[in-house]
């Protein structure tokens, strides 16, 4: 933001009665990908996947070489393969990405000690009152940028606005090793024209109700009364209806802790049979795990969470000894789990399946090795 | 039904079977022991649906019948009454009663038609063989300690039993792993086991095989299915399902390269263990071996607790190594080393360590080290 931004937001901020803040979205550009780049130089340049070749594996990160051919992060390994024969394979050295994200994260709060983490590789910061008496937060998010490459030798892009979701929008809008800003004035405007996968917390299935509903842009989403929304969305409804109009109020909570790791889903129709319940746990489950991937964690306990059609909700949980080391593990106990609820009387309209006691900071994976059966 | 009985003789016989009945049942007639007098013997059976015992002892029985009652509560009886006490057991059929009499002492217990209690069938049983009490016992032994409790991997929850070659020789195999160590036990394959299906006995089975084979006299008589196994022996029959489960390709855990050789007294090496680990933390129970030529530096240390180090000399000479393991998968394995020296043969401080006991090529165990 330059001088005459900065004061025109001001302006508007004091017109609105509020002050206006300064978000940085820090998103590292492919991150494991990159590591491994860095560290091995015959890896550089060529098309690379972070994760398990194996059949049952999943890409948990590409390389752009890899991205090139289309392929995914959370792509099973076997479609990553077929998009790309010469695909390089390598196994994810979680310990390397923890060293390196302690390391970004040192440099963040040199500069701000409001940082929430989101994942090894992405954070938000509040820099409206920085560290450093920077007045510019595309300043400081340059020498953030300069300082990664310095340190780390890997590139991050930066995605300034004044609140979280269009800084997030921000720095994928000129990815990688890039920066955006969208400025007060510029905030409307921008989620108007933007496709309503785009944003953040509109996942496939959010996407195609929306769709259904006639909701394909920014434009289209702005149009809808809060009533509506709500009424469709439930307790997301009043965030769609504020970022339509660009407004997120939603503060960056400096080093959250997170305790768990879940996902839900409320169907169009309620379920009734078991197997249209277990191919639904099956896709958050995925979803679960891939956070677990892209995260580092991993936990000790499943909880499945089930609402029926009369709003009555319910959970069962297990805890097991040891950390739990893959995905069909916890699609095992998910499915114990939802067995035990046969026979189920009622129509079913919300599935979630949530991960806790988790391996958070201070406790590592579990340090016993495991045999490879 | 009406008979007279030594405490002692139902005493024990009881104690066979009661252990087979969950503390808490939701279908009442399995926490009852079925009794059934015929001519001079009582057959006591208990089930759990998946696995059931019938030991039978002698009796002078005046009337033959049979009822079912509460197996921990008649237990708990027949353990109070004093030593060397006759006991005379009634069925009254009309009042479902067993009244229960010795010395002073009278019990009337409810009882539960004996027609409602569960019959176990076994079905064909194609494979039948006979094993000596003690070489199953061995099999049992050296590897139950890795059975694993982890409900999801619920093929891992007990032994698998199968036929196996080692060096040529076809061997009757036990093999059990918890993800983290793994035990394998072997004895020449006896005649007849040729050719069975590889099985899963669960661990329940497993243990209550194990209490009632210690006293048995007579070789076990095998026999199984893919889904049943049945043990005899003595006056025992424990009759049990398999666990329905493929059990993992075991065999390509088992290292084959490890060069680095270490031998070293098993129980001096489990002391140390066990003294070290004093210090490690309840969570995580990790000890640090250090190896050097000629020895092992054993160490723990717990944020809390401060640390512990012990020397032990040691026949090594594949230079320095660090390497750490949970104390007690060690002291599990040592537990079961029954020669004067354990044999380890390590990769390095990620790979699965092989140990064996120096005297006994019939067993080896697998062990996954810890970070630390």
């Amino acid at each position: 933001m330059d001088a005459a931004e900065s004061v025109e937001s001001a302006l508007d901020a004091a017109g609105r009665g509020e002050v206006v803040r300064k978000v940085i979205h820090i998103d590292m550009d492919a991150f494991y990908a990159s590591v491994e780049q860095r560290d091995n130089p015959e890896l550089r340049g060529k098309p690379l996947a972070v994760g398990g070749s194996r059949e049952r594996g999943v890409v948990a990160a590409a390389s752009y070489e890899a991205r090139r051919f289309g392929v995914r992060s959370a792509m099973p390994s076997v479609t990553a393969r077929r998009r790309c024969p010469q695909l390089i394979f390598v196994p994810p050295r979680f310990d390397v990405y923890r060293t390196v994200s302690r390391q970004i994260h040192a440099i963040f709060a040199e500069f701000t000690p409001v940082i929430e983490p989101l994942s090894l590789d992405e954070a938000y910061l509040d820099v409206t009152g920085n560290l450093k008496g920077i007045p510019s937060a595309t300043r400081v998010a340059e020498e953030i940028r300069a300082r990664i490459r310095a340190e780390t030798g890997l590139t991050a892009s930066a995605g300034v606005s004044y609140n979280k979701f269009l800084a997030k929008l921000a720095s994928d809008h000129r990815k990688p090793d890039g920066l955006f800003v969208i400025t007060p004035r510029e905030g409307a405007a921008f989620v108007e024209g933007l496709a309503i996968e785009k944003f953040h917390g509109v996942g496939p299935a959010t996407a195609a109700r929306m769709k259904a509903l006639g909701i394909h842009t920014g434009r289209d989403l702005r149009e809808r009364p809060l009533d509506f929304l709500q009424q469709h969305f439930g307790k997301s409804g009043p965030y769609f209806y504020g970022v339509a109009r660009g407004i997120d109020h939603r503060p960056v909570r400096p080093d959250r802790i997170r305790k768990s790791i879940g996902a839900e889903d409320t169907f169009s129709v309620d379920l009734v049979t078991f197997e249209a319940m277990r191919a639904e746990t099956r896709l958050l489950v995925d979803k679960v795990w891939r956070h677990c991937e892209k995260s580092g964690l991993r936990g000790r306990t499943v909880t499945l969470k089930l609402r029926y059609a009369d709003f009555e909700t319910i959970t069962r949980s297990r805890t097991l000894p040891s950390m739990i080391a893959g995905r069909d593990e916890v699609d095992r106990i998910v499915e114990a789990l939802l067995q035990a609820l046969f026979p189920i009387e009622k129509g079913v309209r919300l599935l979630g399946v949530t991960l806790s006691s988790l391996n958070t900071e201070g406790e590592a994976e579990s340090p016993q090795m495991r045999l490879a059966l | 039904m009406k008979l007279r009985i030594e405490r002692a003789a139902l005493l024990a016989s009881l104690g066979h079977v009661q252990s087979v009945v969950e503390r808490r049942n939701t279908i009442p007639i399995l926490s009852n022991v079925q009794i059934e007098a015929s001519e001079a013997m009582l057959a006591l059976t208990a089930t759990d649906l998946d696995l059931a015992v019938v030991d039978k002892i002698m009796a002078t029985v005046e009337r033959p019948g049979a009822t079912t009652v509460p197996a921990h509560t008649f237990y708990d009886i027949v353990r109070k009454l004093p030593d060397g006490a006759e006991i005379e057991l009634t069925y009254d059929q009309a009042q479902r009663r067993l009244a229960i009499r010795a010395g002073r002492s009278s019990f009337q217990l409810s009882c539960l038609p004996k027609e409602d209690f569960p019959v176990m069938a076994t079905g064909d049983l194609p494979h039948q063989f006979s094993l000596g009490a003690e070489a199953l016992k061995r099999l049992i032994d050296k590897t139950r300690f890795a059975i694993s409790t982890e409900e999801t991997r619920y093929y891992l929850n007990g032994i698998y039993l199968h036929a196996a070659a080692t060096a040529g020789v076809p061997m009757l195999r036990a093999v059990a792993t918890d993800g983290h160590r793994l035990a394998r036990s072997e004895t020449p394959l006896p005649s007849g086991a040729a050719g069975m299906t590889g099985v899963i006995i669960p661990r329940k089975t497993v243990n209550e095989l194990r209490k009632l084979v210690d006293g048995a006299e007579t070789d076990v008589a095998i026999a199984l299915s893919d889904t049943k196994i049945r043990f005899t022996f003595d006056q025992v029959v424990l009759v049990s399902k398999l666990i329905d489960g493929t059990f993992p390709d075991y065999e390509r855990v088992i290292p084959q390269g490890n060069d680095k050789q270490l031998e070293v007294d098993a129980k001096s090496f489990a002391q140390a263990v066990d003294r070290v680990a004093t210090i490690s933390t309840e969570k995580s129970r990790a000890v640090k071996m250090a190896l050097d030529n000629g020895r092992i530096t054993l160490s723990a240390t717990s944020p809390d607790q401060g640390s512990a180090i012990e020397e032990l000399t040691a026949s090594y000479a594949g230079g320095g190594l660090e390497i750490g393991f949970n104390s007690k998968y060690l002291l599990d394995i040592t537990g079961q080393i029954e020669g004067d020296t354990a044999q380890f043969r390590l990769a390095d401080a990620a790979s699965p360590t092989l140990v064996r006991d120096a005297g006994d090529e019939s067993a080896l165990y697998v062990l996954m080290p810890m970070r630390v």
